[in-house]
């Protein structure tokens, strides 16, 4: 345990940063990204798509569900630029529509993750002894079931339906998130602003939220940037698997688990929805990876 | 060193006690009378009651799980709903595709992984690491699934070089056997020897940056020397840590990579398990998967502790 610091009576706690340092921090961060062109990059993909996803009403107005028995399997053309599928569905439109799907599942699991994960994480390491153990040897036993084992086993009970693959996919991220936020508490409660706090008389409940959570931001943040493609992943997984979203509703995975059936006749059926996956995985990876770098305080 | 084998080896215990908890309270939050849930729809009355007397379904929760721990340690994990054989038979004739299906993926990750994570740190910044780094950032976004698909449209479908999917025994014939299972394991390396490769990227970098390495410079050695004698020995050790860790993704990822091959090994077991409500069947698969987890992990952390006397002091203490 660390000497308490010694605060002289009537002192305020210490600001976490002036504004005016605070503006300046952001800046050099921003120009600290701007050198980094695949981070950009990264960056421009994930609001690509992020647009596609909100905006799939107004940019593809054609209904990813509407049959059309005369249009079945065709080529790419210019009435559908990606193709139709084996129900003559327009392709393009079923990709830009499973976009929401995706960006859905992805960030909603990993929300979830957090919502329980942090807390838990932030308990464990700010009391350790008993609850610590408790916890930890939980998250043991939970990371011992590899993902997909445990999201099978979640929606055996679930049934299959994009909510549950997102809760089974939410409840996957967990102990990620749990642990990298109890490895971060451990660490930051014998910083000395912590002691800080707690001799100007903050109670456990305001240390952790007020003083340890807005240090270790940072971190969760980049750790949410790496878990959001590994969740989207996950879901279209779990639906190519037809664990997760129902036909007709147009998710990546279902439509490559339909396009491998029909891989010699009509080939695109299986491009563009994988394409997508890829690169919505790839701006998350590249832009994460931007941002850890900017966030690493070893370099800052 | 033996208390930390002790405390390691009680550690499991607990989790596998733990896993055994949550497997069997999972069969039971399934909706509806759990001897129709383990006997299956068709089951007549006799057949029911078996069940219920079986596994004491009348009798407190706490006894029914301590009466279902019995019978699963030792080696009755029920009976297949459809196909009526024993679970831990179906188990243990499905598990050796999926090992041998594992085995190559590893095999073939590590080498790709190492030799390009060397390359890349030795060559730090040049285009060789852009080139390797940039297909280690390729792999770890492209989704196993979908690669799978593109390789069988590419080699299969296109080329006609290799069989789309099926699987022949090793014994049956080999070669058969080896062209069978070279997609799919390359298929399910392809992650893993991307994220291999990140870390050997990293460790050796760091290690390339340590005061011995500089020492054996210093003493005039080359820099095959250094790097194969003395920096390679040190920055591979993290690796194999990482190849424990990731030993759940390739669990995962051989469930995707057998359904898109066909193969018929643990993965396809499970998946069909749960389309044909065999719950016996997958309550199965999914305790010998965690518990099959836990226990490697045990020797790997014991297998690194060996190598690496410093881990024993860290993981000894708080659990960290």
């Amino acid at each position: 345990m660390a000497p308490r610091a010694q605060v002289a009576p009537g002192l305020d706690a210490p600001p976490a940063a002036a504004p005016a340092p605070a503006r300046e921090a952001a800046r050099r961060r921003w120009r600290r990204l701007a050198r980094r062109p695949p981070a950009l990059a990264g960056a421009a993909l994930v609001v690509f798509f992020a647009a596609l996803a909100g905006g799939a009403p107004w940019l593809e107005p054609v209904d990813p569900t509407q049959t059309d028995w005369a249009q079945i399997r065709k080529a790419p053309s210019w009435a559908h630029p990606f193709g139709t599928d084996d129900l003559g569905r327009d392709v393009l439109a079923r990709v830009v529509w499973g976009t929401r799907i995706s960006m859905r599942a992805g960030v909603l699991s990993i929300l979830l993750a957090m919502t329980v994960g942090v807390p838990a994480g932030l308990v464990s390491g700010y009391y350790r002894g008993t609850v610590d153990q408790i916890v930890m040897r939980l998250i043991d036993a939970w990371l011992a079931f590899p993902f997909l084992i445990l999201a099978i086993g979640l929606v055996t009970i679930l049934g299959p339906s994009l909510t549950n693959a997102t809760i089974a996919i939410g409840l996957g991220a967990t102990p990620t998130f749990v642990r990298l936020t109890r490895g971060l508490v451990l660490a930051a409660r014998e910083e000395e602003f912590v002691d800080a706090a707690r001799a100007l008389g903050a109670g456990d409940g305001r240390v952790m939220t007020r003083h340890v959570l807005p240090a270790i931001t940072g971190a969760l943040l980049v750790q949410a940037t790496v878990s959001i493609p590994a969740a989207i992943i996950g879901e279209a997984v779990l639906s190519f698997l037809g664990l997760g979203v129902q036909p007709p509703a147009p998710s990546w995975g279902t439509m490559l688990n339909t396009a491998q059936q029909f891989l010699e006749s009509a080939p695109w059926m299986a491009i563009w929805p994988g394409l997508a996956i890829f690169l919505l995985t790839l701006g998350f990876n590249l832009a994460g990876d931007g941002v850890r770098d900017v966030l690493d305080p070893r370099e800052a | 060193m033996i208390e930390f084998l002790v405390r390691r080896a009680l550690i499991s215990v607990v989790t596998l006690g733990l896993i055994s908890v949550i497997v069997f309270a999972g069969v039971r939050l399934i909706p509806g009378d759990p001897a129709r849930v383990l006997a299956g729809t068709e089951a007549d009355e006799a057949g029911l009651a078996e069940i219920r007397q079986k596994y004491g379904l009348d009798d407190p929760l706490p006894l029914q799980y301590v009466r279902w721990l019995g019978l699963a340690l030792r080696g009755d994990l029920g009976e297949s709903i459809r196909t009526r054989q024993p679970v831990a038979g179906v188990v243990a004739q499905k598990l050796p595709i999926t090992l041998q299906l594992a085995l190559y993926a590893l095999l073939l990750a590590l080498a790709i992984a190492l030799p390009a994570g060397v390359v890349a740190a030795v060559r730090r910044n040049t285009s060789w690491d852009y080139v390797a780094s940039g297909m280690s950032l390729a792999g770890v976004s492209v989704p196993n699934f979908w690669l799978g698909i593109m390789l069988i449209l590419l080699l299969s479908v296109r080329l006609g070089w290799l069989p789309a999917s099926g699987f022949v025994p090793l014994w049956q014939d080999p070669v058969q056997n080896t062209r069978h299972l070279l997609m799919p394991a390359f298929v399910l390396g392809a992650a893993l020897s991307a994220v291999l490769m990140r870390q050997t990227r990293n460790s050796m970098l760091e290690v390339l940056g340590a005061d011995y390495v500089r020492t054996a410079y210093a003493k005039g050695l080359g820099g095959r020397a250094v790097i194969l004698r003395h920096a390679i020995r040190n920055g591979l050790v993290p690796v194999i840590t990482i190849v424990g860790l990731q030993l759940g993704a390739l669990i995962s990822g051989a469930v995707v990579t057998e359904q898109i091959f066909v193969v018929p090994g643990f993965g396809r077991l499970i998946v069909e398990a749960v389309f044909t409500r065999d719950y016996p069947l997958v309550q199965g698969v999914v305790l010998v998967t965690a518990s099959a987890y836990v226990l490697i992990n045990l020797l790997v952390d014991v297998s690194y502790s060996l190598v690496n006397p410093r881990i024993r002091v860290r993981g000894g203490g708080d659990g960290a």
